[in-house]
């Protein structure tokens, strides 16, 4: 072991530092070249002591310096040196622990209090990969946190916002209502309507995310946009294109603040003032931020514990008066990429703006100095609300197509001196003479828009751009010139009307540079689209337009006008096609839809209307007329009578036009038909146990079991294993224990078990797609799911040692249907290799949480606190959930989604016994009567591999059970191997009785388990003749069951509802977790040490770029002999 | 510069009876509103003062007026057609001198000994030769009742300012990206006190802005123009204004007189009295 490396390093440490100026000089130098250098070739050739003493020397700057983006770069800087230099160059044989206070710190976010703590360990113990990953992450978090508590800072000191943070008091408030909306004396309840419609933004180019206000404020230069205001219609519903973004506002004979959100059927009259900051309470959120950044209700007044009459008083100048505010997006599904919800934001925000004389005109278009004061207000209602985009997502203010550009921060601006560019951006409108008219026609017969139907999260990447930025890595910078310059061709192409040329320089950003600095732009269904839209089109498809952030949602694809029609149906056509045929592997929100677009010329535009035409949309009515109806009509406000009167004369007069009305307010036979059949006829297929449910259910709500029981007893000792209870097998050459798993694998005694049975509810975010099968990476120019690596890694060790190697991937209710459709599909069944199904046996019914244990869950645990605002929002609809349960009845069945939601997978214990139950193995024997050994692995370990060195170590120690276990990262939660009161064991992290118990441990639990099957049969009190006894299978199963412990645990599920929305909901299951046969004494248990490579899980698509740059993604691809290159 | 005339404005919708109101002044004499004006305009060395009234309120206004009726000249505005056209009216009476102009709903209480608001203002205007408002420093949660101007302080001085803009009730987020001035604490703004030096620059703007304007134009609008033709100062006042028109405004202007003068001890002791009469107010505050 190499210890005079680690002490040489921590020696380096303590000494005087050398001089070595380039790391800082590439922060701080003015010269282009130097700056932009990587950290990739700054840390290429050093040895672990020179990385180690440029970590000490960019610490030491980031603490003392000044300037914002020198700090963050060196933060960045950081970061990267310990999660992908120094881990290449560490000791592996030196495992550290990660430190409680460390990680208590870094959930808290006080990042600099972490950084101490692992720097004191890094000199104390010297470097290991549990410090190295603890600092990195600790560096980014607070990399990330200074760039957004900057863009907050800045919004808030953008001149014409900083009142609104100043005023407390309702009773000052400064604005009064434009005196227009008043009314006329003569009609005094009869309140003018003003409406805002607005469109939303689609971007020809973003060059690389330049939007993102962090890479915009430090490289103006590279920040430029073109993107265009436009209409929509979905085809086949709509007529013809109109703004998708309504909202209207108007004074009310009520002194409350009226919200009502049409498309998402939600409304809500608001008499405190606190409840306007209570976001996620309802679906209103947006609307509230729109309050609140418009000044109406200013942000200064969080917590004042007013009325809102005290500030509609002030506001309006009359008693007994109150706003109405509603907003209405037509029906354009959710993930649009078209910035929908910012630009409905810009027009909420706009709207009440116009109503309070903050912008010059109430009708009308807006000027350029109120669209930029828009969009600043709406930069910080996103913030209000948790959530953010980048500049440009506020287009849809701004009126035709526009070039949006970063400016420097030159002397008086806020940004000055803090950083290079400033945090709003220029528009300069491309008119008639940049972009001909015939242009902008041609545009639109030959672009078609889709929504693809995928839903996805595109903040991750907006995350990895930044670091990728800030980090200069080659591949990213050379990339990020590409696109800026593909820009500049979209532009001369748009200038000239060639169209065709636009669409293959759209197709060349999205291939080339989008794609090299983030991968996961594309995805399988995206690809396949293109794909079969070259085959069917050739030269008639001119290219594909990425819109947004990613792709799958919204998307462009440009014809030859001639072909538009044709296009318009086969994509509509395709798109589904297609996507039924991968809607079990990606996550899609809905059916996709084709659109038809057109250019708005006027931008953002308000009318004032009066008298009859003052009328809501007819999805208003649908909301508030029932509730109207329902009292008696003396009782309503005068302002309501008169609605209700004008909406009746409407009715008569075109009867035909109110059948929404009648909809709503009448019962409808399809009403209330919601067949549980489908959902008794899963759980009588998949095993369910109702005997068992309903003694969980009952020990649920007398509190016998919950979360809290999930923990051993206090007095359980935890401490971490001694030095003989594992075998670390990291760099062992033991040809003699090769060779003996060698021989047994090429005498067929092995066959690999990967389990696939679970939903992957962390990957996929409770979208309840099949993980195993999601295609996450392209391996080989081809996109590859889990499943796809794991017959390829057995194909190779097939080929290698010339002998059949039995595959069994064991599936669940919601995985088996589409796995086995997945192979049937491959259609290289003989090519690849014997593969088998194992079919789960077993499944549970979900229950809605107990509030009890919902509180265990968000205050008893440890949890990442999130940036303070997005905390305020989770705060708030931990709330509004809490009630929910209560209201739905604890522990009661969850039945409020489709069938397969409500089901939950009762964990992996059960894998390996239903294939007793299922009669896999017995077929196995007696298909492979030399089988002797499985090597059974999670789905989402991809270099969990048949090593025959592993195997010999396993065969030596005559264990039942070899575990795999790694050395243990800071993202490495959830248990490990542990010595509980004496004995060595895995322990789960929801088992341990103290969560910090969890630190001192050095080991991680991979889950890969080398397992004899002759000793597990035994421990089941089976023989092989009596495997065909089922009665007996079973029996043995459910003793072996009985001793394993059960827990309890709370699951995210989505529900999807309306067009492309998802609500998240907790829910209650239970399982029995394979790691627990180490608790049983009959079970000989051994421990290995493998590398964190070969041990390491992807739980969560945001670690997939740091896998593929820290390496991993070329150790599994080495691992592997793809039958379809 | 020579400032001869003064105009009081009173012909606004709802503010024709507020200069007839009756208060008591610092000395302890009961006088109208208006006559409070007028004295305060008297002590500037103005020598003819004339109001813009409505024709029916002459007779009231005479008796207001009280020993000062026979030298104010009345000046009709036949129809409420805004702040801006009432001035414009005395157009002709005001001739090509600058005019003191103060509004009929404001008293005035100087905290410069010896020196009335009035006199401050006319002495600025004499010695800087241009139009000359009187301002305060205002929170910005008042900006819904004043003009407001945006400018920067004039070297050497620490009162006086050259005006950029001029905007009438501007809301805040208007004022915080067109009138903040350099040394100001964030949220204060310069807000008119309801006096000004106005030259004959201005009558020509308001004439030109209401043939123009099918609305009342104000005379915040008729400044803000008159900022990009000629010097126009605005002055910080050492004292306070007094809106009689607004709720409890009579109540505050009465008080705010009394308690700075010879009736301070009598006031206060009422004051105390009234809220020792009250015990639950009192301990309710």
């Amino acid at each position: 072991m190499p210890l005079s490396q680690a002490n040489g390093s921590l020696m380096a440490l303590q000494q005087p530092m050398k001089t070595n100026p380039s790391w800082i000089e590439t922060i701080t130098s003015a010269d282009l070249q130097t700056r932009d250098r990587s950290v990739d070739r700054l840390a290429a050739g050093r040895s672990l002591t020179e990385l180690l003493q440029a970590a000490e020397q960019l610490d030491a700057f980031w603490r003392k310096e000044p300037n914002l983006y020198h700090r963050v770069r060196a933060l960045f800087f950081l970061a990267s040196i310990f999660r992908y230099h120094v881990p290449r160059q560490v000791d592996l044989k030196v495992d550290g622990r990660t430190s409680a206070r460390a990680v208590g710190h870094l959930l808290g976010r006080r990042f600099v209090e972490a950084i101490d703590v692992f720097r004191a360990e890094l000199l104390s113990t010297g470097p290991n990969l549990a410090v190295s990953s603890g600092l990195a992450r600790a560096y980014y978090q607070l990399g990330i946190q200074t760039l957004a508590d900057q863009v907050r800072k800045s919004v808030r000191t953008v001149r014409g916002n900083q009142w609104m943070f100043r005023v407390g008091h309702p009773g000052e408030h400064p604005l009064r209502i434009h005196p227009m909306l008043l009314g006329s004396s003569e009609e005094p309840s009869d309140f003018p309507l003003l409406v805002e419609k607005t469109s939303v933004r689609m971007d020809f180019s973003h060059s690389a995310w330049s939007d993102i206000f962090f890479l915009g404020m430090d490289y103006p230069e590279g920040a430029r946009v073109i993107n265009a205001s436009i209409d929509l219609a979905v085809r086949g519903r709509d007529p013809v294109p109109r703004p998708p973004i309504e909202a209207y506002l108007r004074i009310i004979d009520r002194p409350l603040l009226r919200l009502v959100s049409v498309d998402l059927g939600a409304e809500a009259e608001i008499d405190e003032i606190d409840e306007v900051f209570d976001f996620a309470r309802d679906y209103l959120g947006l609307l509230k931020a729109a309050l609140i950044a418009s000044g109406v209700v200013p942000p200064a007044m969080e917590g004042c514990h007013q009325k809102t009459r005290t500030l509609l008083r002030s506001l309006i100048g009359q008693r007994g008066r109150g706003l109405e505010l509603v907003s209405q997006v037509n029906d354009i599904p959710k993930g649009s990429r078209l910035a929908v919800s910012t630009n409905l934001l810009g027009c909420l925000i706009s709207i009440l703006m116009r109503a309070t004389g903050q912008i010059s005109k109430i009708e009308g278009g807006l000027e350029e100095q109120d669209r930029r004061l828009v969009a600043a207000r709406a930069i910080l209602g996103e913030w209000l609300g948790g959530s953010g985009g980048g500049w440009q997502d506020s287009g849809g203010i701004w009126p035709g197509i526009k070039l949006i550009q970063g400016c420097p921060a030159m002397e008086g601006d806020p940004e000055h001196q803090v950083s290079r560019g400033r945090l709003l951006p220029q528009h300069q409108l491309l008119d008639d003479q940049a972009i001909a008219p015939e242009t902008r026609q041609r545009l639109q017969e030959s672009l078609i828009l889709v929504h693809g139907g995928m839903a996805q999260n595109v903040g991750p990447i907006l995350e990895m751009v930044t670091e990728k930025y800030l980090v200069r890595s080659d591949i990213e910078w050379a990339a990020r010139q590409e696109a800026v310059g593909i820009l500049d061709k979209i532009l001369a192409a748009l200038r000239a009307g060639d169209l065709k040329q636009v669409g293959a320089l759209t197709t060349l950003n999205f291939q080339r540079p989008l794609h090299s600095i983030i991968p996961a732009v594309t995805n399988q269904f995206t690809d396949t689209l293109i794909e079969l839209a070259q085959q069917k089109f050739q030269s008639r498809f001119w290219g594909f337009w990425m819109l947004g952030g990613m792709s799958g949602g919204g998307m462009g694809f440009i014809f030859d006008p001639k072909s538009k029609l044709e296009a318009q149906a086969w994509l509509a056509e395709t798109m589904i096609a297609t996507k039924r045929r991968l809607q079990d592997r990606l996550p899609f929100a809905m059916d996709p839809v084709v659109y038809d677009f057109s250019i708005n010329d006027r931008g953002s535009w308000a009318t004032l209307l009066r008298g009859d035409d003052a009328r809501m949309p007819d999805g208003y009515y649908g909301l508030i007329a029932p509730k109207w109806i329902k009292q008696d009509f003396r009782n309503l406000s005068e302002q309501a009578q008169r609605e209700l009167i004008r909406l009746s004369q409407n009715c008569r007069e075109s009867p035909g036009s109110v059948q929404w009305l009648l909809d709503r307010i009448l019962p409808s036979s399809s009403l209330g038909q919601q067949e549980p059949s489908d959902l008794t006829a899963l759980l009588r297929d998949n095993g369910f146990d109702s005997e068992q449910h309903e003694q969980i259910r009952s020990d649920l709500k007398l509190g016998r079991i919950g979360l809290a029981q999930n923990r051993l007893p206090a007095q359980t000792t935890i401490d971490d294993v001694l030095p003989d209870d594992v075998i670390d097998v990291r760099g062992e050459s033991d040809q003699a224990l090769r060779q003996l798993g060698a021989a047994v694998i090429a005498d067929g005694a092995l066959a690999v078990v990967t389990l696939a049975a679970g939903a992957g509810s962390r990957w996929t975010g409770g979208a309840g797609v099949v993980k195993g099968l999601h295609p996450f990476w392209k391996l080989l120019g081809k996109h590859r799911s889990f499943i796809d690596i794991h017959l390829a890694k057995t194909k190779k060790t097939s080929t290698e040692f010339r002998v059949p190697i039995p595959h069994v991937i064991t599936t669940g209710y919601l995985t088996h249907g589409p796995i086995e459709k997945f192979l049937s599909e491959r259609g290289d069944g003989d090519e690849l290799g014997p593969v088998y199904l194992s079919r789960g046996m077993s499944v549970g019914l979900r229950t809605i949480p107990t509030a009890r244990d919902l509180r265990f869950y968000w205050e008893e645990t440890h949890q990442q606190v999130l940036d303070e605002q997005q905390q305020k929002v989770r705060e708030s609809a931990r709330n509004a959930l809490m009630q929910w349960a209560i209201q739905q009845g604890e522990a009661s069945d969850y039945l409020h989604n489709t069938p397969l939601q409500c089901l939950h997978p009762v964990g992996h214990w059960y894998e390996v016994p239903n294939m007793l139950r299922n009669g896999l193995l017995r077929r196995l024997l007696s298909e492979y009567p030399k089988l002797r050994y499985l090597l059974l692995h999670n789905v989402d370990t991809l270099g969990a591999s048949i090593d025959p060195l592993l195997l010999g170590h396993h065969i030596r120690e005559k264990a039942c059970l070899t575990f795999e276990v790694i050395p243990r990262r800071i993202d490495d939660r959830g248990g490990g191997l542990a010595r509980v009161d004496g004995h060595p064991r895995l322990v789960e992290g929801l088992a341990l009785p103290r969560e910090e118990d969890e630190f001192r441990l050095r080991y991680y639990n991979s889950l890969t388990t080398w397992i004899d099957l002759e000793l597990l049969l035994s421990v089941f009190g089976l023989s092989h003749n009596e495997l065909d006894d089922q009665t007996k299978v079973d029996s043995a199963v459910r003793r072996v069951a009985q001793r394993m412990p059960t827990y309890l645990t709370i699951k995210d599920v989505k529900k999807r509802w309306g067009h492309g929305q998802e609500d998240i909901f907790p829910v209650t299951q239970f399982e029995k977790l394979w790691g627990d046969m180490t608790i049983l004494p009959d079970v000989r248990c051994r421990y290995l040490v493998v590398d964190v490579f070969r041990g390491q899980q992807l739980k969560d698509p945001a670690q997939l770029d740091g896998w593929f740059r820290d390496g991993s993604s070329k150790y599994v691809e080495n691992l592997c002999e793809f039958t379809r290159p | 510069m020579r400032i001869p005339k003064a105009i009081i404005t009173a012909a606004g919708k709802g503010q024709t009876s507020l200069p007839l109101q009756r208060l008591v002044d610092i000395d302890s004499n009961e006088k109208s509103a208006l006559e409070v004006i007028i004295e305060e305009i008297e002590a500037a060395g103005i020598e003819s003062i004339g109001v813009v009234i409505r024709p029916p309120d002459e007779d009231a206004y005479r008796q207001a007026a009280g020993k000062y009726a026979d030298r104010l000249k009345f000046i009709f505005q036949e129809q409420p057609s805004g702040y801006g056209q009432a001035l414009l009216c005395s157009r002709s009476y005001v001739g090509t001198d600058p005019v003191l102009h103060l509004v009929g709903d404001h008293v005035y209480l100087s905290r410069l000994p010896g020196k009335r608001c009035a006199q401050q203002l006319v002495e600025v205007a004499t010695s800087s030769k241009c139009a000359v408002s009187a301002v305060q420093p205002t929170r910005e949660t008042m900006l819904p009742f004043f003009g407001a101007i945006g400018g920067n302080r004039l070297p050497q001085t620490s009162n006086l300012y050259e005006v950029k803009k001029v905007i009438e009730k501007p809301t805040p987020t208007l004022a915080e990206q067109e009138l903040t001035v350099a040394g100001f604490r964030s949220g204060m703004y310069l807000c008119f006190f309801g006096m000004h030096v106005l030259t004959p620059t201005v009558f020509e703007i308001l004439a030109e802005l209401i043939e123009m304007s099918e609305r009342p134009v104000p005379l915040a609008e008729a400044l803000n123009v008159l900022a990009t033709r000629e010097r126009y100062l605005a002055c910080e006042i050492v004292g306070s204004r007094h809106n009689i028109g607004i709720k409890y405004g009579l109540l505050s202007a009465q008080l705010a007189l009394s308690l700075s003068g010879q009736d301070r001890d009598r006031i206060l002791s009422e004051l105390v009295e009234l809220l020792a009469a009250q015990p639950s107010v009192a301990n309710a505050s």
